[in-house]
């Protein structure tokens, strides 16, 4: 009974402080629909501001109220200016170019939390006071983590009486139900958003401050919080408050007894909930089907063959690329071998996004299972190269259909987070499952035997099935099933009246997308000889997002370019110091200049051009 | 009070307004009359700003608010009941109603909940219901409230009698009334020609995206083969 109590209010503590942090995430959403990918990097801030502040203050609880404090405006100061500078500019750019965006600050505020704080972790030393313990039911229980368990309600409370009582929320839950009508009503919404965006890296803010006393301020922690509050926020329901303090509270106390009953499951026991509470309720335990807010949404301009001039471009660069083993070093050709297979992983996942309408946050699982298939075809079942590259998208697009089963029946973010979560779940499997895998170690010596030692022929490999591969996807998308799944994406009524089976159409999408992802995946595989556990993770997911909007969703071109300039950017970076500040702030830049991806708008100045032409 | 010059709106590619050109004097009622499709609601968004005009002037008073915000023209005092009411759902009456709270303007006195209850009786009772819980003709009440609570120098009243029951239609005249009595002035968007004679003093007649006849309700009565040329269906 004693265990039991503690590990309950050990959970309604973290369940707290994931409460501050989805609590921010939840309201920037609700109004303005942004997906706020560096949520995670405000958290961290709000961690190295209150390190910075509460070091230098005499250690009395009331200096470290006051620190807390201090470090929730600065962090929603830091929230405001990041809506004025950056976002403001998205409101009207499709929903996934503001998570890109919203990502390129995630790498950029690392690198600036490197460069100002350094790379070690920052801790603060715990005064008496903080370190206490007091009575409960006879058990002593650590006194700081009683004062989390009480902030968790105490700010839902301020945040209800907020949204209910006061004029502010009353127009800020007005913006999230119609926003142009709030504007006719003589409603300024930029202040309105700003502030809201304000308060929300406030709270993200005031929960990094918050955590620190129990562990440190570090790099790491972005990434681990934002993707804890994404899935707190979409089991809770998108938008909605006291679903997120449900999700809180499910998330944290099941968290607790997890580590201690089954300490092998915690990695995916969050994505498990996750999962099996959007199979059930596929808009989280308190959400609502998802409006659009946006009241005159833009239409797609509808992807048209390539004309005579891109095709000769095309093929010109193909010639380029056969011909590159020839004149390139051992390190480039290295680099376009990794372009190559980034371009089928990024074609897959356009297939998904661009026409499919899905926008899976997960792709990588496939390009892993690709991989790993490849590496038990080679390790277990003793077969070469030809085995492993039929036998990994066998398996990936095998695995697309069992999971894709669950994720079509989804739309918007919730088919995003579903997808992550299978992703998550795959990468807990091959980290965990030691005695299979290798875990963390991979599985290394899967070089290929015979001719394709040689890495020329491992790069023509690579660019043979790349480029085939995304010939055959195109093909895909002007034959009759390419017709009938954009139809089913622009208007799924019509679609289902004219007698399209929808889930039966983005399934099959969906698992020609996982299956093409695995053949790329196995090819990395040969190609570097080895697979890890982080050819599944979140980055590695992020990066195929990266490629296909940096080309241009609605292009076909679009994910070729967009890999290509990607990989090759990374690679160019990746040697220089800062290359994430770089990298983000690039990628920031590339999207405020370039909405429609760098195909999108040279597709675009070709037009323009030729309309001038007599 | 109001004018526009050879206004152009469209959507994407479609262009729905080619030119419409009009005058509204303070405290009269114009109504817009047209077939379905001329172009009344898009003239309606393109005044209040919802929809960003590609050319042409609006002048309310002396300045040119075509291509300003919504928010900057709601401001300046045109207010804009909508032709889908747009009631926000989840707010209760009286809470739809505080959203639209503005200053009041020009020494007039301001609207309150109290004041639109007298206007609206209809609506009294129902404060603290949530907006998706009343009528289609209660909503419509709230919407134009809502609006009337910015008090605005002009309203912008989008097709107000469309589906209502007859003995709301008689509410809705006597609340128009009501208005104009003010001196609130008034462009009414319509397809109820008797409606709209009852509450209005001068008539425009829209035809794809144009103004193709222009008169006082009198002569509008009197011209029949207007009348069958530009509205009947």
């Amino acid at each position: 009974m004693d265990f039991f109590l503690l590990q309950l209010l050990t959970g309604l503590a973290s369940a707290s402080s994931l409460f501050l942090v989805a609590a921010g995430l939840t309201v920037i959403f609700g109004v303005t629909r942004v997906v706020n990918f560096a949520h995670g990097s405000l958290f961290m801030l709000g961690a190295y501001i209150a390190w910075s502040i509460l070091s230098r203050l005499p250690r009395t609880p009331e200096h470290f109220a006051l620190g807390v404090l201090a470090t929730a405006l600065a962090t929603a100061a830091i929230g405001a200016l990041l809506e004025i500078a950056l976002l403001r500019r998205l409101y009207r750019a499709p929903e996934l170019l503001q998570l890109l965006a919203t990502f390129g600050v995630v790498l950029v505020v690392q690198d600036a939390a490197l460069w100002f704080w350094g790379p070690v972790d920052l801790a603060i030393s715990r005064p008496p006071w903080l370190r206490g313990a007091i009575e409960i039911a006879g058990l002593r229980f650590p006194f700081y983590d009683a004062v989390l368990i009480a902030v968790g309600p105490a700010v839902l409370g301020l945040l209800l009486l907020l949204f209910h009582r006061t004029r502010w929320g009353l127009l800020v839950r007005a913006a999230t139900q119609d926003r142009d009508m709030v504007a006719a009503l003589g409603v300024n919404q930029r202040v309105l958003y700003t502030s809201v965006f304000a308060l929300g890296a406030g709270l993200a803010g005031l929960g990094g401050a918050l955590a620190l006393p129990q562990g440190s301020a570090n790099l790491q922690m972005d990434l681990a919080v934002v993707t804890d509050a994404f899935v707190v926020v979409v089991v809770g329901g998108m938008g909605s408050l006291g679903g997120a303090f449900l999700a809180a509270l499910l998330i944290g106390v099941l968290q607790a007894f997890g580590i201690v009953l089954l300490p092998k499951i915690t990695l995916v026991l969050v994505f498990l909930v996750m999962a099996a509470v959007l199979v059930l309720r596929p808009h989280g335990l308190l959400g609502r089907p998802q409006t659009a807010a946006r009241s005159e949404a833009e239409a797609l301009a509808p992807i048209r063959p390539a004309g005579a001039a891109l095709q000769a471009a095309g093929l010109a660069s193909l010639a380029l690329a056969m011909a590159a083993p020839f004149v390139v070093g051992p390190y480039l050709l290295t680099v376009l071998t990794e372009a190559a297979i980034a371009v089928l992983f990024a074609a897959s996942l356009h297939l998904m996004m661009g026409p499919g309408g899905m926008a899976s946050f997960g792709h990588a699982a496939w390009f892993g299972i690709g991989a790993y298939a490849a590496a038990f075809a080679t390790k277990a079942l003793g077969g070469g190269l030809a085995t492993g590259l039929l036998l990994a998208p066998l398996a990936a697009g095998t695995m697309a259909l069992v999971i894709g089963w669950f994720v079509v029946r989804m739309s918007g973010v919730y088919l995003a987070m579903l997808t992550l979560a299978f992703a998550q779940i795959a990468w807990a499997v091959s980290f965990q499952w030691v005695e299979v895998t290798g875990g963390d170690n991979g599985i290394l010596g899967l070089w290929p035997q015979g001719w394709a030692m040689d890495p020329r022929a491992m790069y023509w490999l690579a660019l043979a099935l790349c480029v085939g591969g995304a010939l055959l996807l195109r093909r895909i998308l002007f034959a009759p099933f390419g017709f009938a799944l954009r139809a089913t994406r622009d208007s799924p009524l019509r679609a289902a009246a004219i007698g399209l089976d929808a889930p039966r159409l983005r399934l099959a999408a969906f698992a020609i997308a996982g299956a093409a992802a695995g053949l790329s995946g196995a090819v990395f595989a040969y190609a570097k000889g080895s697979v890890f556990p982080t050819y599944m993770a979140i980055p590695h997911s992020v990066d195929a997002l990266v490629a296909v909007l940096l080309g241009g969703v609605q292009t076909m071109a679009g994910p070729i370019v967009g890999a290509v300039a990607f990989t090759v950017l990374q690679s160019w970076l990746l040697t220089s110091e800062f290359w994430r500040f770089k990298l983000g702030l690039l990628i920031v830049l590339l999207v405020l200049a370039f909405p429609g991806g760098i195909a999108g708008a040279a597709a675009a100045a070709w037009n323009r051009f030729r309309r001038y032409q007599p | 009070m109001l004018t526009v010059e050879n206004l152009h709106a469209g959507y994407g590619g479609a262009k729905i307004l080619t030119g419409v050109s009009l005058t509204i004097a303070p405290g009269e009622v114009l109504v817009l009359l047209g077939r379905n499709g001329a172009g009344k609601s898009t003239t309606m968004k393109a005044l209040i700003g919802l929809l960003r005009p590609t050319a042409g002037r609006i002048r309310l008073g002396t300045t040119d608010i075509a291509g300003t915000e919504p928010h900057r023209i709601a401001r300046l005092g045109l207010g804009y009941v909508p032709e889908e009411r747009r009631i926000f759902p989840d707010l209760t009456v009286a809470e739809n109603l505080e959203i639209g709270r503005r200053p009041p303007r020009d020494g007039r006195p301001a609207w309150t909940p109290e004041r639109l209850f007298t206007l609206f009786p209809n609506l009294g009772p129902l404060r603290d219901r949530p907006g998706n819980r009343i009528s289609g003709g209660e909503q419509q009440m709230l919407a134009i409230g809502r609006t009337l609570m910015g008090n605005p120098s002009l309203l912008l009243l989008d097709e107000p009698s469309e589906g209502l029951a007859p003995v709301i239609v008689d509410q809705m005249q006597s609340a128009i009334l009501a208005l104009k009595a003010e001196g609130v002035t008034v462009l009414l968007a319509e397809q109820n020609l008797a409606f709209a004679a009852r509450v209005a003093d001068r008539a425009v007649i829209l035809e794809t995206g144009r103004i193709v006849w222009e008169g006082t309700m009198t002569a509008l009565a009197e011209d029949h083969a207007a009348r069958a040329r530009h509205l009947q269906v």
